[in-house]
């Protein structure tokens, strides 16, 4: 672009580049370090989630292919621990996809699995066969 | 529990592990401001005569880097790193085993799809210089006796982009929607399906044929008109990305394009919503169907609002209303790449990383070929989630000024005097519309 150009351009952008600035900036500050929270509380599920301190917990629960919860979202803390309560009628397994990935082997039962994940992200709990997302945990 | 290595899963989950934590509101809103802002500040201070001109925008580059750009040497250095890549990549797909830990996947899913859109930004039409489908192309037409870039027929006008649409929506489709995109048998079907195409097409319709309809060289040389590299008269010239952008070539289907590119993107987040999760897996049909409907009404919806949005002016009699979605599309093609940026970074450089390791070892025997076996992958954008949010919004509302400023020159040039103010209104909403709602799904899924 000319030097020509540039000037006159710049009555255009510099407004448009400050406000810019300006509302990233002045709501950024508000936002950063949210407390690493526990688990939330989740609505219309039996999958109950309780947070404890250090500890979240949520159950998972498997009647034949059918899971509860369906795909909720769970908030966790950086290396906080997950405890799943997994209530099955049949053994099979559930994958983490954090990275690298992580794998629970249930029995058919009541068990209980742990879990942390150590970077922030989202991270999805799939069972396979048949291929369902049981939770998203949304790690901060 | 227990880690395990990437290559035991079996897994129809697509590439890729953890994804990136959703943007804070306060940030999606800060973002959405700013559009409205940038919007309409180009409106009331911009210029009124338009500035872009393809006859005569760029300023001429030094002779010795013309020379060395436009050397047979460099062309050919770039058809061999393509086909090397082509060829070794190809044997991992053929002879490898089929498991994620396959380089293929990462090479055509990440470094191919989303790594030619930083490649094209910064070296112009990067695809079309290393394109294997060219080259064999050509090499064919040589051993043929065919004239270079010549095929049996003209490629019909009314054509278009409208092959490439199709390619890049099969693509798009295969990645986000198919259940077993990460299986060797599909994926390379795909690739031996596109490259069956391509072969058949250019020797049928010659080179023009893969500037047309081959997907990955439509969607490269589109990013490329963001780059600052140009030809003028033959001549290589550096012009402002605004300025090259406004070079691009209105054909029938460039509508269709930036829809299927945009489209998609949107619906790769929104898949991930835990609102549309929950409705798929509550119903009694597989995911595949409402995600493919889904995918559609990302895409066309794109193209209509489009569409809709560039016909709602009054028009003089040179331009037909029925033309302009087409004269308007190239500035759509900012905001796709700001909201590319913004979706696909952590991703292009965590698993773009992940498969330069994979690369050393093509048929997962353990082989360090390339030497890259023992690198670590480098977290920290994951580990900065408030850096990523940041970059992410400034990525979107950059792509966003940039389209609007392209849209306006455009608009000044094409709409009599007396409908160039209110006649680009509708599109400015439409833009805004875009942007928003991008922020939105980076915020909500």
């Amino acid at each position: 672009m000319s030097g020509r150009g540039l000037t006159r351009l710049a009555p255009l952008v510099m407004p448009a580049a400050l406000s810019l600035v300006l509302a990233v900036g002045l709501t950024a500050c508000g936002s950063d370090d949210a407390e690493p929270s526990g688990g939330t509380q989740t609505s219309d599920t039996s999958g109950s989630t309780d947070t404890d301190g250090d500890s979240a917990a949520v159950t998972v629960t498997r009647e034949g292919d059918a899971f509860t919860p369906n795909g909720e979202r769970v908030e966790l803390g950086v290396d906080q621990t997950l405890v799943l309560t997994i209530t099955a009628d049949e053994a099979g397994e559930l994958h983490v996809h954090s990275t690298p990935e992580q794998e629970i082997a249930y029995d058919a039962g009541t068990s209980e699995h742990e879990i942390t994940i150590d970077r922030p992200g989202v991270v999805e709990v799939e069972s396979h066969e048949p291929d369902v997302i049981v939770l998203q945990l949304e790690v901060r | 529990m227990a880690p395990l290595r990437a290559g035991d899963v079996i897994s129809a989950h697509g590439l890729g592990g953890a994804k990136d934590l959703p943007i804070p509101s306060e940030l999606a809103i800060a973002g959405a401001v700013a559009a409205l802002v940038i919007s309409f500040t180009v409106l009331a201070v911009a210029w009124r005569k338009p500035r872009y001109d393809a006859a005569t925008s760029g300023r001429p580059a030094p002779a010795w880097l013309d020379r060395l750009v436009s050397s047979r040497a460099l062309a050919v250095a770039g058809r061999v790193f393509g086909m090397l890549v082509f060829l070794y990549v190809g044997a991992a797909a053929v002879f490898g085993k089929d498991s994620l830990i396959n380089p293929f996947f990462g090479t055509f899913y990440v470094l191919l799809w989303v790594g030619l859109v930083p490649a094209s930004l910064l070296l112009g039409p990067f695809f079309k210089a290393i394109s294997p489908a060219r080259t064999i192309s050509m090499l064919f037409a040589k051993v043929s006796g065919v004239p270079e870039g010549e095929g049996l027929y003209a490629y019909p006008a009314r054509l278009g982009y409208w092959p490439a649409a199709l390619g890049l929506f099969s693509f798009v489709w295969l990645e986000l929607v198919y259940p077993h995109s990460t299986d060797l048998g599909p994926a390379r079907l795909w690739a031996a399906a596109y490259l069956g195409i391509m072969f058949i097409g250019s020797a049928l319709f010659g080179t023009t044929f893969l500037a047309r309809a081959d997907p990955f060289e439509v969607y490269s040389s589109l990013v490329a008109k963001l780059s600052v590299w140009g030809r003028r008269d033959g001549a290589l010239v550096l012009r402002s990305p605004l300025a090259n952008l406004d070079t691009v070539v209105p054909r029938p289907g460039l509508v269709a394009v930036v829809g299927v590119l945009f489209g998609s993107t949107g619906f790769d987040s929104f898949r991930e919503s835990t609102a549309w999760l929950k409705l798929v897996q509550s119903l009694s049909m597989l995911r595949i169907w409402p995600d493919t409907l889904a995918l559609i009404t990302f895409s066309v919806g794109v193209a209509l609002v489009l569409t809709v949005a560039t016909m709602a002016t009054g028009v003089s009699s040179e331009t037909p209303r029925r033309a302009l979605p087409n004269l308007f599309a190239h500035s759509v093609v900012p905001i796709i790449v700001g909201y590319i940026v913004a979706h696909y970074l952590t991703y292009f450089v965590e698993y773009g990383q992940q498969t330069l390791i994979q690369l050393s070892d093509p048929f997962s025997r353990g082989n360090d070929y390339l030497g890259t076996a023992d690198l670590q992958i480098n977290y920290w954008l994951s580990a900065h989630p408030t850096f990523l949010a940041v970059t992410k919004v400034l990525a979107v509302a950059l792509g966003h000024v940039v389209g609007v400023v392209a849209a306006h020159d455009r608009a000044i040039k094409l709409l009599p005097p007396r409908h160039q103010l209110t006649g680009q209104l509708p599109l400015l909403v439409a833009m805004v519309g875009f942007t928003v709602g991008g922020l939105y799904l980076l915020f909500a899924a």
